[in-house]
């Protein structure tokens, strides 16, 4: 009983949020909402993983053909009845509904993801680390997007419509001098970052990759592909000297490539959302009246635009890292990367590794729906207007 | 504005007439002439069209054939070939160009005779024996070529509409321009001998056509799930949408690889491959333009329009195809532009990893995928030739969609 009890961990952490929400949703309309939000997740979830299971099974070859070839190097000689036994076995010749039927009831009672048939081992032992390097790697690069594209956006989206020259009679030489100063630098940055912004549009990341590589060819240098040097590989990150620093500052002179490469074409997404999303803000009644009472300058901005325009952009959250994980592993393979997302196009296009690559895909996917099912409610909770909409339907 | 024109007082047309003329303009005049007074979006938007032409009618304007059949064996790995109007000879109204010869390359050969090995170890590690310092070319002075305009050269459809079923195949053999003998490689040759410029002019339009027909299969299926799901609402909406939801928050590149992959399985001709992957990049991306749709279509359909054409008996297809969407057509068109730029970048990353379209086709994906060899990185630079332009297509596609997203914004003015 507490076996069953421990395997099945994941099942009832699922039951029990559901129960508490049920329950709160009796007396509270917001946790109403949060309710049907979870169980749209759940749905969700279940829809995505019969669409990965499914497409999985396009791919060819399955896991008894590769057992058998891999017995077959082995110098054993293998008839079709041994294919067909080992089928059966492995429980390949069930129909599709009832392999994706046990393959979910796997997941959410064990949380086992499956068998990788060409590592020959489990998919949980074979992700392990990797699926939470790949985690980082586009964690930073979401952080990285969004820490260059909300400043410099709302910059951009404040330069719009403004002069290059401050013309103001009302203001003493000085200060037009100094004024005119501050736009033109201002001006210039807009400029310059709308410009890298529709590169970053134009040149897809694994270019940009290959340019940088090819910088460090011209100026024969090394090249930081990989994750550590040579040197620093096998060297541990506590060993009895303490942690080792070298080891550090060599993995943040490697790590800054691939998260600048993909954080690159979603800063240039962003800071274009940004942008339009404050000019679309900055253009409403409440802006004006708002700017009638007196309130100036940052004020005016952070209070009024610049907090109306936030919702949507904390919205996309879970999209943008779906869409910097797509980005991932054409990078991981130009830069020679060995996360999950290297694991995924190795599994899909060399090994044709069913399981491995369907786990990784639902993971992702997992990821996402619980991105966006926390910044809805999170939303819900703390923007009135969201609220409201959500509410009154 | 009228108080201002008023004030103008020039010789102009009557208020009254311009502004009828503008609050009775159709939804796509009105994106015309806002669209005209875009600079960037004009500018972009003229260079695009260059390039499709190029890419369109690449067979004239491409100086080489770019099949294996216009290989040139002699200049294979050979550099750019310079075009001047004068040299030390003296001054030429027709531009020219050099006879390339390959260098016979001098082996010293007599110390390995001697049985020394060292001179063995020195010769093989100086790279003499490389294919790229075997490719050595030097340009007779003496001997120029002359460029020659409209000359006649492989045979070529201009215009071939047989794919469409109809029996309308426009052969012509004339080309833009060409050398009088041999053949000229404005932007170098690959390993194979095949010229960059040729591949690359007729690249373009192999990518363009993939985009355009991934978003007219696209489209299609945003206007059947938005469609539906919007018309109808409630449990069709429900499930539909959360079968839209689920697809969105899969990573999409994975997923075509995955089908890449089972169609590479299949016994396919390099133009059923070519199709295939572009119905495919075009029926999983209905996701974004499909939700739209559906809110549009959600608040619109209680309109008294919609009423009437149901008292009138009209069935719900109907009511869908003629009354709903193309009250939402300016929208569509110009997502679908500003979406150009984006399925040609997933077509291009399927064939960079090796898995869309393949060697002798010519895509730019397929082009850009040689980009990754350090071979070509270092010895054969002329080979990003079309990173360039993929660069500036995509950069011209990017620009004309977001001048048309702001003219097509109906509070443009306001700002």
């Amino acid at each position: 009983m507490t076996d069953f009890l421990a395997n099945t961990w994941l099942l009832w952490i699922l039951l029990s949020v559901a129960a508490v929400l049920f329950w709160r949703s009796r007396s509270s309309q917001y946790f109403q909402y949060v309710f049907n939000r979870y169980l749209l997740a759940l749905l969700t979830l279940l829809i995505v993983s019969g669409i990965v299971f499914s497409l999985m099974e396009v791919l060819p070859g399955d896991c008894a053909e590769k057992y058998i070839a891999y017995k077959n190097t082995q110098g054993e000689t293998i008839t079709q009845a041994d294919i067909d036994a080992e089928r059966a076995r492995m429980g390949l010749d069930r129909s599709l509904a009832v392999r994706w039927g046990s393959w979910v009831t796997d997941l959410t009672l064990r949380g086992d993801l499956g068998f990788s048939c060409a590592k020959r081992q489990s998919v949980n032992l074979a992700l392990g680390e990797r699926f939470w390097m790949s985690l980082g790697f586009c964690l930073a690069g979401l952080l990285f997007a969004y820490l260059i594209a909300v400043p410099f956006g709302i910059l951009s989206a404040y330069m719009i419509n403004k002069p290059w020259v401050d013309t103001n009679p009302q203001h003493s030489p000085r200060e037009r001098a100094f004024n005119t100063l501050g736009l033109v630098v201002n001006k210039v940055l807009d400029l310059v970052l709308r410009v890298v912004s529709y590169l970053g549009l134009a040149l897809p990341n694994f270019l940009l990759a290959l340019t940088i590589i090819l910088l460090y060819v011209f100026a024969g240098e090394p090249m930081p592909t990989g994750l550590y040097s040579e040197q620093w590989r096998t060297v541990p990150w506590f060993s009895d000297e303490g942690f080792s620093f070298g080891k550090l500052n060599d993995f943040l002179g490697h790590i800054w490539l691939p998260i600048f490469v993909i954080g690159w074409s979603a800063t240039a997404l962003q800071l274009q959302t940004v942008r339009a999303l404050v000019v679309d803000e900055s253009n409403k009644l409440y802006v004006d009246a708002a700017r009638a009472r007196g309130v100036q300058g940052v004020a005016l901005w952070a209070g009024y635009p610049v907090r109306h325009s936030i919702s949507p952009l904390f919205n996309s959250v879970g999209f943008d890292f779906q869409r910097i994980f797509n980005d991932l592993p054409i990078v991981a393979m130009v830069i020679g990367l060995t996360d999950a997302a290297a694991l995924l196009i190795e599994a899909l296009s060399m090994t044709n590794d069913q399981e491995l690559a369907a786990a990784i895909l639902f993971l992702v996917a997992l990821v996402v729906i619980s991105m966006n099912f926390v910044t809805d409610i999170v939303l819900a909770a703390i923007d009135p207007r969201v609220r409201k909409s959500v509410l009154g339907s | 504005m009228q108080a201002f024109l008023a004030r103008l007082g020039r010789n102009r047309k009557p208020a009254d007439s311009e502004n009828d003329a503008y609050y009775t303009a159709g939804q796509l005049a009105l994106i015309k002439a806002r669209f005209r007074h875009k600079t960037s979006g004009m500018v972009a938007g003229c260079i695009l069209a260059t390039f499709i032409l190029l890419g369109f009618f690449a067979s004239f304007f491409a100086p080489v054939d770019p099949t294996i059949r216009g290989a040139d064996a002699e200049y294979r790995r050979g550099a750019p070939q310079l075009v001047y109007f004068w040299d030390e000879n003296g001054f030429s109204w027709r531009p020219f160009t050099y006879t390339y010869s390959k260098e016979k390359k001098q082996l010293d050969l007599k110390a390995l005779a001697g049985g020394d090995l060292n001179a063995l170890d020195a010769l093989t590690s100086s790279g003499a024996l490389s294919s790229s310092s075997q490719n050595k070319f030097t340009e007779d002075r003496q001997q120029r070529r002359y460029l020659q305009f409209f000359v006649k050269g492989w045979e070529y459809s201009l215009i071939d509409l047989s794919v469409a079923g109809l029996n309308l195949d426009l052969r012509w053999d004339r080309h833009l321009f060409g050398v009088e003998q041999g053949q000229i490689h404005l932007m170098g040759t690959d390993e194979d001998g095949k010229d960059v410029l040729s591949r690359t002019l007729h690249a373009i339009w192999i990518t363009v056509s993939i985009a355009i027909v991934a978003l007219i299969v696209k489209l299609f299926t945003s206007l059947l799930v938005g469609g539906v799901s919007g018309y109808f609402g409630g449990r069709i909406d429900s499930v539909l949408m959360s079968i839209t939801e689920a697809v969105r928050v899969i990573p999409s590149i994975p997923v075509y690889l995955a089908c890449a992959v089972a169609l590479s399985q299949m016994d396919l001709t390099s133009v059923q491959r070519y199709f295939a992957i572009a119905v495919l990049i075009g029926a999983l991306d209905f996701a974004t333009l499909g939700r739209r749709l559906r809110t549009h279509i959600l608040m619109e359909r209680n309109q008294d329009y919609v009423l009437a054409a149901q008292l009138c008996g009209s069935s719900s297809s109907r009511i869908i195809w003629r009354h709903l969407i193309p009250s939402f057509t300016s929208y569509i068109i110009v997502d679908t532009l500003i979406n150009f730029p984006y399925v040609i970048l997933a077509e291009t990353s399927l064939s960079f990893l090796g898995l869309g379209l393949t060697e002798p086709v010519n895509s730019l994906g397929v082009l850009l995928q040689k980009a990754q060899d350090p071979d070509i990185q270092q010895n054969m630079i002329w080979q990003f030739f079309p990173v360039v332009v993929f660069v500036a297509l995509i950069m011209a596609f990017v620009f004309v969609g977001d001048a048309l997203r702001d003219a097509a914004d109906p509070y443009a003015e306001k700002k």
